[in-house]
């Protein structure tokens, strides 16, 4: 989970005027200093610029787990994912998925925060129930969704209930398996979301809200002219880790329809895992579609940032 | 009475609270208006708990059902015969349980200990001590946390079949012996923590390993709480990473073992419940009885 990245401390001055009159001190704060930082250093130099690194190397070459010699292959790996008929319907349906859940479950996730974010009474007892669903492992929300969506399972028992009779099976639906999977995430991610959201309105100083009450302003209008403006921030922060967790679906795809039927479900990160598991030969390649997800991760963040002007005028 | 309404910001009845907008003092249809807008959020609210919260209730109830009234129509709210020997067959029948119980509490624990010390000693140096390089650190620290995940699999893979860590508990200890994002929140609050006592501490004479584990990590309880319950969540869901680099039987978790024997048995539905149950349970334990610190962890980090 990523967080907010606090202002630097302003203490340069104090600091360097301390240093000054413990000489001794200084050089045995940097010796510990460097000390506790080596964990995360070590860290960073194998798991992540080395593994990055070696990332990009093994996506230049053809490779396999256990052959010898990995011939360099230059960009062809990169250059197949744009004709490889897989890799792009799992774009399509990775890119589907991800609009469609980021959208709704940013606004499903404001929604509760601004509900729970009154004086009612029973207020802790909804945040925690609410909260519930994102406790839960991907493996037991796809085990509940199993049931839930099984042709005689709790959707169509609801519906039966409101008169509608269907014993669709929509994991097995091209049509309604990828949406399937869309609505479980958002009733999974949307309370995390939501949390998020309510510390932030918690943030908001009251008199603007009375100011406003004065001039007569109704409930949406001040959601609107108020509150979302004031939480551009925090909606950046949960649209950017709504697009980063998105676009690597793979754990309720895996369990739930194996990218089926009929590649309906097929999303890039369940292809890198084929790639590297299942074919043989395709690590390269594997390696180039989990870049190339890295790169359009990365570019639909920025555009967010730009979209949502995180930039706060009171 | 507009007082009431301006401290609500209901988005469900804008036309309630623009009726009762000031200049409006005729106190008796407001409070009806009050009343009834009461009774709306209610509503709304229940409705949402339940879409929320029903379909664990279901799961429960599910899990002492037979496997055919799991999946019966028309269906039944409540088992017909209670079967709470559903949780004994899991163990029985499930091949390998207690040892998926035993590798996912290992596991889990392992990884919480080691973030636990090694995320607050780096978040420490970061926050309060002067050396080289610490702000560079600092920040390709947070630059390199929105590298999706995904982009490492494959060479960590590789790095640890070669090391031969795969299929071993160690290679959980390589993966995630610190987590940036728990440094990051580690560091944040110990930015907030006043530095008068440690300036005492050091005029005592206490090291810097001292200060940070006599006087530093017992006023650091919320934000070590948060984050361990943070960090227990984490490992004790993860599914991806014992898909990846696990290959034995004998090294599956309980989210990988129910996924296993649900791919052998999909018509035991009643012990697939169960054994879902079994696998949120320690969760919901921790949930329930720490969320206090949870939440509080939340708002004293700035984690948001």
């Amino acid at each position: 989970m990523a967080v907010s990245v606090a202002p630097k401390a302003p203490a340069a001055t104090a600091k360097g005027s301390r240093r000054s009159q413990r000489g001794g001190m200084a050089i045995a704060q940097r010796r510990a200093g460097l000390l506790f930082v080596t964990p995360y250093l070590i860290f960073f130099v194998i798991m992540q610029l080395a593994a990055l690194v070696f990332a990009f190397w093994v996506s230049f070459h053809r490779y396999d787990l256990l052959a010898l010699d990995n011939p360099f292959v230059g960009l062809r790996n990169y250059a197949r994912l744009t004709i490889n008929e897989d890799f792009l319907i799992a774009l399509r349906n990775t890119t589907e998925y991800s609009v469609v859940v980021v959208i709704l479950q940013t606004s499903f996730a404001l929604l509760l925060a601004v509900l729970l974010d009154s004086k009612i009474k029973g207020r802790n007892f909804f945040r925690s129930t609410w909260y519930t669903p994102s406790i839960a492992s991907t493996v037991v929300i796809s085990m509940i969704f199993l049931y839930v969506y099984h042709p005689t399972g709790l959707l169509n028992s609801i519906l039966g209930l409101v008169g509608i009779h269907t014993t669709e099976a929509y994991l097995q639906s091209t049509t309604w398996a990828l949406p399937a999977i869309m609505f479980l995430n958002i009733w999974t991610t949307a309370p995390t979301f939501m949390l998020m959201f309510l510390a932030a309105l918690q943030d908001i100083p009251k008199e603007i809200y009375e100011a406003s009450a004065v001039d007569g302003a109704g409930a949406v209008r001040k959601l609107v002219s108020i509150t979302i403006p004031l939480l551009r921030p925090i909606i950046f922060l949960v649209v950017s880790l709504g697009i980063i967790g998105t676009f690597q679906i793979f754990d309720q795809a895996f369990i739930m329809t194996h990218g089926g039927p009929l590649k309906a479900t097929l999303t890039v990160a369940l292809l890198i895992y084929n790639n590297l598991f299942v074919d043989t030969g395709t690590v390269g390649v594997a390696c180039a579609e989990a870049i190339v997800l890295g790169i359009i991760i990365f570019a639909l963040t920025l555009i967010s940032r730009r979209v949502i002007d995180t930039r706060i005028e009171y | 009475m507009a007082t009431a309404l301006t401290g609500t910001d209901d988005l469900m009845a804008p036309v309630v609270a623009d009726v009762a907008a000031p200049k409006k003092p005729e106190t008796d249809t407001t409070e009806r208006v009050n009343q009834l807008e009461v009774v709306l959020r209610y509503i709304l609210y229940i409705i949402i708990t339940v879409f929320l919260f029903v379909p664990f209730v279901m799961t429960v109830l599910s899990s002492f059902k037979t496997s055919a009234e799991v999946i019966a129509f028309p269906p039944t709210l409540l088992p017909s015969v209670w079967h709470p020997e559903n949780y004994l067959n899991v163990l029985t029948q499930i091949s390998g349980f207690p040892r998926m119980v035993f590798n996912s509490f290992f596991v889990t624990l392992l990884v919480l200990a080691l973030n636990l010390f090694f995320d607050s000693l780096v978040g420490y140096a970061f926050a309060r001590l002067e050396f080289p390089f610490k702000n560079v650190l600092f920040s390709i620290m947070i630059a390199t946390m929105v590298i999706p995940g995904f982009v490492f699999i494959v060479p960590r893979y590789i790095l640890l079949l070669n090391a031969h860590v795969v299929d071993t508990y160690f290679a959980f200890v390589v993966l995630y012996f610190v987590q940036p994002a728990f440094i990051l929140l580690m560091t944040q609050f110990f930015k907030s923590i006043p530095r008068d006592l440690e300036e005492a501490a050091i005029v005592d004479g206490l090291g810097w390993f001292g200060i940070f584990w006599k006087i530093i990590l017992p006023l650091a309880r919320p934000a070590l709480l948060a984050m361990g319950i943070l960090a227990f969540q984490g490992q004790w869901n993860n599914f991806l990473d014992w898909v990846i680099y696990m290959t034995s039987p004998n090294m599956q978790n309980i989210q990988l073992g129910l996924v296993t024997f649900r791919g052998a048995y999909q018509n035991q539905w009643n012990l697939i419940m169960a054994g879902s149950v079994i696998a949120i349970l320690p969760i919901l334990l921790i949930y329930v009885v720490g969320q206090r610190y949870f939440v509080r962890g939340i708002a004293t980090t700035g984690m948001k």
